[in-house]
């Protein structure tokens, strides 16, 4: 429970801190490395990870479908 | 909580069976609205488009990407618990994005996952590694299939075992399996192929993305088919996105048992008799041929239908010129056969049984078992509905013009008793204007579900059991890099197409009950010049 109230802590402090940037202001945000996606060749991992352990999703991943058996 | 999820997971579980009676209706809506989009997109190629909009995509994109995964460990499912779980996954695929219109992109993706399992061989673990068979079907274990002669299959004449290389007798023909190593039986390998279609239509201000897209899969015993929709808003001079997403897979298992229960729903109380085991002895804890072997608990999946849904919500905020986070939260709910068919359960209110070298039998747990293998009181039995909450995060930093961090974190639960967390961050460094090099890590925990119990543990009065690890409580630890170049001016052209990126990724896995897995990926990205 600590856990959780401390997440939901950070996140409004996170929020408080926003600052609205223009589009050419973006130049670090835009960098590839900043993308707030999984990479192309992450999806094999998430595969991998979906079939050995009971968590999945959370990560804009694959969350049903497939047979997940081996 | 838990309460509340049990009551939670009933009445998904009478709203899954409407929704299971308007699943036709759904997956032709998503069809129409699927078809609409792109129609819709090629209809506005003909309009009039103003000479200051960037296109969302320039031009066709290809990528080709691989990987081979490996593992190994001492846990197999299909064992009980116990076993090899020996396996190796390639996973050629390729995806193609097209730009359809300015607002409009395409996206095609298709692979294969060709899979080698020793754990799912031991299906029927009554197979030579060495010698060949004359298997004709999936089930492994037809009469017709029975293979004659010698290796780790059938044996005749008398003699001692050798190792894993010919039969066991006591002068009866008699099947050799264990499961710790692979039978060579049809199950031990399989291919999965996938298609995925998907629409993305960019308002003109681009600040909303409508999405649908089709899954279809195939594999020998499994098919699905999912669809989806999104929706994807930005605001505040896009510094802030929301998005909602529903998906939906429809997946239907052509079930498979392990040889001794298929033979069991087959022939019945006679089918040690008939089938397969005619006249093949079997033995009892202290190696003393029996008759009593029945597995009274099993009897084959009335329903083989597997349904999942999920809506989920994304949000994410751009916090300053060098940071941003995004949230993720799915709800994912599930009904249907979400048992393995083929996963073994021994309880240990029963009497053991095995077939074999019956010298084996004293250490049948260990790896130098070579000859024995115990026969199955049923398959894993699990609830026909689950109910599965993981939140997400990630929070990226742009550190310097030389690293970035990027982390990810996780909450999950669910209503089968697994709480569990994961955590990674990665660093890429960037060596050069075109080479990146990143390192990563990632750590996962979870509890053990509510239904898990070790190889041998579980009792027959219980209503749920399985030994399948992968619901057992472990932690996990993932390290590995990537290495990635980009072509910043594609100037390696391939018939039109300029070499955009080429990437490669190695993580090696830890799981706590032993199991290990590494994974090789490789990608190269063209795009149309």
């Amino acid at each position: 429970m600590r856990i959780k109230w401390g997440v939901i802590l950070i996140l409004v402090a996170l929020l408080q801190s926003c600052t609205v940037l223009k589009e050419y202001e973006k130049v670090y945000v835009n960098d590839e490395e900043m993308l707030l996606v999984s990479r192309s060749l992450e999806r094999f991992e998430s595969n991998f990870q979906v079939y050995r352990e009971a968590a999945a999703g959370g990560n804009g991943g694959k969350t049903g479908g497939g047979c997940g058996c081996n | 909580m838990k309460q509340q999820l049990a009551g939670m997971a009933e009445k998904l579980e009478a709203a899954a069976a409407v929704i299971n009676m308007r699943k036709i209706r759904i997956t032709l809506s998503v069809l129409w609205a699927f078809v609409g989009l792109i129609a819709w997109g090629q209809q506005s190629t003909t309009q009039p488009t103003p000479t200051y909009q960037k296109k969302v995509l320039e031009g066709i994109e290809i990528e080709t990407l691989f990987s081979y995964y490996a593992q190994e460990g001492t846990h197999g499912a299909v064992g009980g618990g116990l076993g090899t779980e020996q396996l190796t996954d390639v996973t050629p695929t390729v995806v193609v994005n097209v730009p359809l219109n300015f607002n409009t992109v395409l996206t095609v993706e298709t692979g294969l996952s060709a899979y080698s399992s020793a754990s799912s061989s031991n299906i029927n673990p009554f197979y030579s590694t060495l010698g060949g068979n004359n298997d004709d079907d999936k089930y492994d274990d037809d009469y017709d299939d029975k293979p004659s002669g010698t290796g780790r299959g059938w044996g005749s004449g008398t003699g001692a075992i050798s190792a894993a290389s010919t039969g066991v007798v006591n002068g009866v023909s008699t099947p050799i399996g264990t499961p710790w190593y692979a039978s060579s039986g049809a199950s031990r390998s399989d291919v999965l192929g996938y298609v995925s279609a998907a629409v993305a239509q960019s308002s003109e201000d681009r600040n909303q993305i409508v999405s649908a897209n089709l899954y279809v899969s195939t594999e020998y015993d499994y098919t699905s088919l999912g669809v989806g929709l999104g929706l994807v808003k930005l605001f505040n001079e896009k510094n802030t996105e929301l998005g909602i997403k529903g998906k939906a897979y429809f997946d239907k298992w052509m079930p498979i048992y392990p040889t001794e229960l298929h033979e069991y729903g087959k022939y019945g109380n006679n089918f040690l008799n008939s089938g397969y085991f005619s006249g093949v002895p079997v033995w009892d804890i202290n190696g003393i041929g029996t008759s009593g072997y029945k597995p009274s608990a099993f009897t084959e999946w009335s329903n083989a239908n597997r349904n999942s849904y999920t809506m989920t919500l994304e949000f994410s905020q751009i916090l300053s010129a060098k940071t941003q986070f995004s949230m993720s939260v799915d709800v994912v709910g599930q009904q249907g056969l979400l048992s393995t068919p083929y996963h073994r359960i021994y309880f240990a209110d029963k009497p053991q049984y095995f077939i074999g070298d019956h010298t084996y039998i004293n250490n049948y747990e260990q790896t130098s078992n070579y000859g024995v293998f115990r026969l199955a009181d049923d398959v894993e039995r699990l609830p026909n509905s689950r109910l599965k909450i993981p939140v997400g995060g990630r929070f990226h930093w742009y550190l310097n013009d030389l690293a970035t961090l990027r982390t990810f974190y996780r909450y999950y639960f669910d209503n089968w008793g697994v709480d569990s967390q994961t955590a990674s961050v990665e660093l890429p460094l960037k060596l050069s204007s075109n080479w990146v090099f990143t390192p990563s890590f990632r750590w996962y925990e979870q509890s053990q579900a509510d239904y898990f119990a070790p190889y041998g543990v579980h009792l027959s009065t219980e209503r749920y059991y399985t030994s399948d690890y992968d619901l057992s409580g472990f932690t996990s630890k993932q390290i590995g890099f990537g290495l990635g170049y980009k072509d910043i001016f594609g100037q390696v052209d391939v018939l039109g197409f300029g070499l955009k990126t080429v990437d490669f990724r190695f993580q090696h896995y830890y799981r706590s009950d032993g199991l290990e897995a590494v994974i090789y990926g490789f990608g190269i990205k063209f795009v149309e010049k």
